[in-house]
């Protein structure tokens, strides 16, 4: 007798993995809300902290998105394994004949997809909260590089949070090594979020920063690519 | 087919300093069914985990379905099906969709029949759609059955299958083990349940400490002489 399957297509496990995520998430919706709640939460006490109505804030729009949304990152991938772990699956995934790094995709599509969802809620609170100035006009610019740096937190998170999954100490260890990592991602977003805002319009600086973020998700890609088999492997 | 499904070459594995299989041989002929036996702690189930490919031998060579692991254990993957103690089911999915994304994982082709198929066979097709978080830990070890079986696989490896099936589940999977060996299949089987292994198995193995003290067949023996062969094996 032989077995019904013959190298399974990588795109359909991919598929299978991402829908499977997205199917939890819709069922529980344990991530998604907790994430957004955070970013508004976070948002709002630095509307409170850092000044009153009548201050300025449109130079620190930058900074105070992406270091929002870099702490609300660190929530979601750190509940990346959650289900895997807690409901003990981890192993039937493994068992099966899945290439290690399309174990990886799945969750970093998923990151991508739930930090989107928060940054809906997030960049145009931000206008809101702190812009004085053109704010509206800039907003696709701030999406695009929004969705570029998802790529890189999703990228770098994912792996984080495979290398966590196997220590005791996880919930200590994945900030621990995943916001240093994020600390580029946070200058580059912030540097392209600021080179757009309130009609600084400075593209240059703008293309700089987006480059940067193209580099960082391709390195981290690479060294995914090749250290994720072992991560997994025992 | 490779003549053998398993070939274990004096493999080890040690969690940190400990020892936990120590220098095992082990060979599964196609159609063969080997139950693996023995005290708690005595490396039964860390053996069938570098079997089912989820744990390197430290040392000694392995080779499943004709593929050196772990070098070649994508490959062998494919013909492996695997029962642990957790259903490895996602409990916040329904049992077709638990199904679904390992049919996706496996590429099993017309996954929807088999799915019904299979669900039907383990008497769950009624509670299909329900959460597996609300069944039963017996219809969740049924859904895990089904699971196993899903991508026809030529290699079972079973941790204590009986231990939490219902009477429906056990009758099912010791007709499965039956069509196992007439098909050419094989199955390695950890068990505690010494009793049961004149009907599940061909041959026994016995474990203590790390080591294989007892590697002999079975036919023809009685339950209560298999016993008084492994209470001999490991005293």
């Amino acid at each position: 007798m032989s077995t019904a399957t013959n190298n399974p297509r990588w795109t359909r496990q991919l598929g299978g993995l991402v829908r499977k995520d997205l199917r939890l998430e819709l069922r529980t919706k344990e991530t998604v809300v907790a994430m957004v709640l955070f970013a508004v939460i976070t948002l709002t006490i630095m509307q409170f902290g850092f000044g009153t109505r009548d201050d300025d804030l449109t130079r620190f729009t930058g900074g105070l998105m992406w270091v929002t949304l870099a702490f609300t990152a660190v929530l979601g991938v750190g509940r990346s394994y959650v289900a895997e772990r807690e409901q003990r699956v981890l192993d039937g995934l493994l068992v099966s004949p899945i290439p290690r790094v399309v174990l990886l995709a799945a969750k970093a599509i998923a990151i991508v997809i739930y930090m989107a969802i928060v940054e809906v809620v997030v960049i145009p609170l931000v206008g809101i909260f702190f812009v004085k100035g053109a704010y509206w006009d800039s907003i696709g610019w701030i999406a695009l590089v929004a969705l570029l740096a998802n790529v890189c937190i999703a990228l770098s998170g994912t792996l984080f949070s495979g290398l966590a999954l196997f220590t005791r100490a996880r919930d200590l260890i994945l900030p621990v090594l995943f916001l240093p990592a994020l600390v580029p991602v946070v200058i580059a977003g912030a540097g392209a979020t600021h080179a757009v805002v309130a009609g600084a319009n400075d593209m240059a600086d703008y293309r700089g920063y987006c480059l940067f973020l193209v580099g960082y998700a391709i390195l981290f890609f690479l060294v995914c690519v090749a250290t994720y088999d072992a991560v997994f492997d025992d | 087919m490779p003549d053998l499904l398993v070939s274990a070459r004096g493999v080890v594995h040690a969690y940190g300093d400990r020892r936990a299989v120590s220098h095992v041989d082990l060979d599964v002929a196609v159609g063969e069914r080997v139950a693996i036996a023995g005290p708690n702690g005595a490396g039964k189930s860390t053996l069938l985990r570098m079997v089912a490919t989820l744990l390197r031998p430290r040392a000694g060579s392995l080779t499943v379905l004709g593929e050196e692991v772990p070098k070649g254990a994508r490959r062998a993957r494919m013909g492996i099906g695997y029962l642990a103690h957790d259903p490895l089911a996602y409990l916040d999915l329904t049992p077709r969709q638990n199904l679904q994304l390992y049919a996706d994982l496996y590429g099993v082709p017309d996954a929807a029949a088999r799915i019904d198929d299979l669900l039907d066979r383990v008497d769950l097709i009624a509670r299909a759609e329900d959460p597996v978080r609300v069944l039963s830990r017996g219809m969740s070890q049924r859904l895990a059955l089904a699971r196993m079986l899903l991508h026809r696989p030529q290699l079972l490896l079973l941790d204590e299958p009986h231990a939490s099936l219902d009477a429906s589940g056990t009758a099912l999977l010791d007709a499965e083990l039956g069509a196992a060996r007439a098909d050419g299949r094989g199955a390695v089987i950890v068990t505690h349940e010494v009793e049961r292994i004149a009907q599940v198995a061909d041959r026994l193995v016995v474990m203590r400490a790390g080591r294989v003290v007892a590697d002999e067949p079975v036919a023809g023996r009685g339950p209560a002489e298999i016993r008084a062969r492994y209470e001999q094996a490991i005293a």
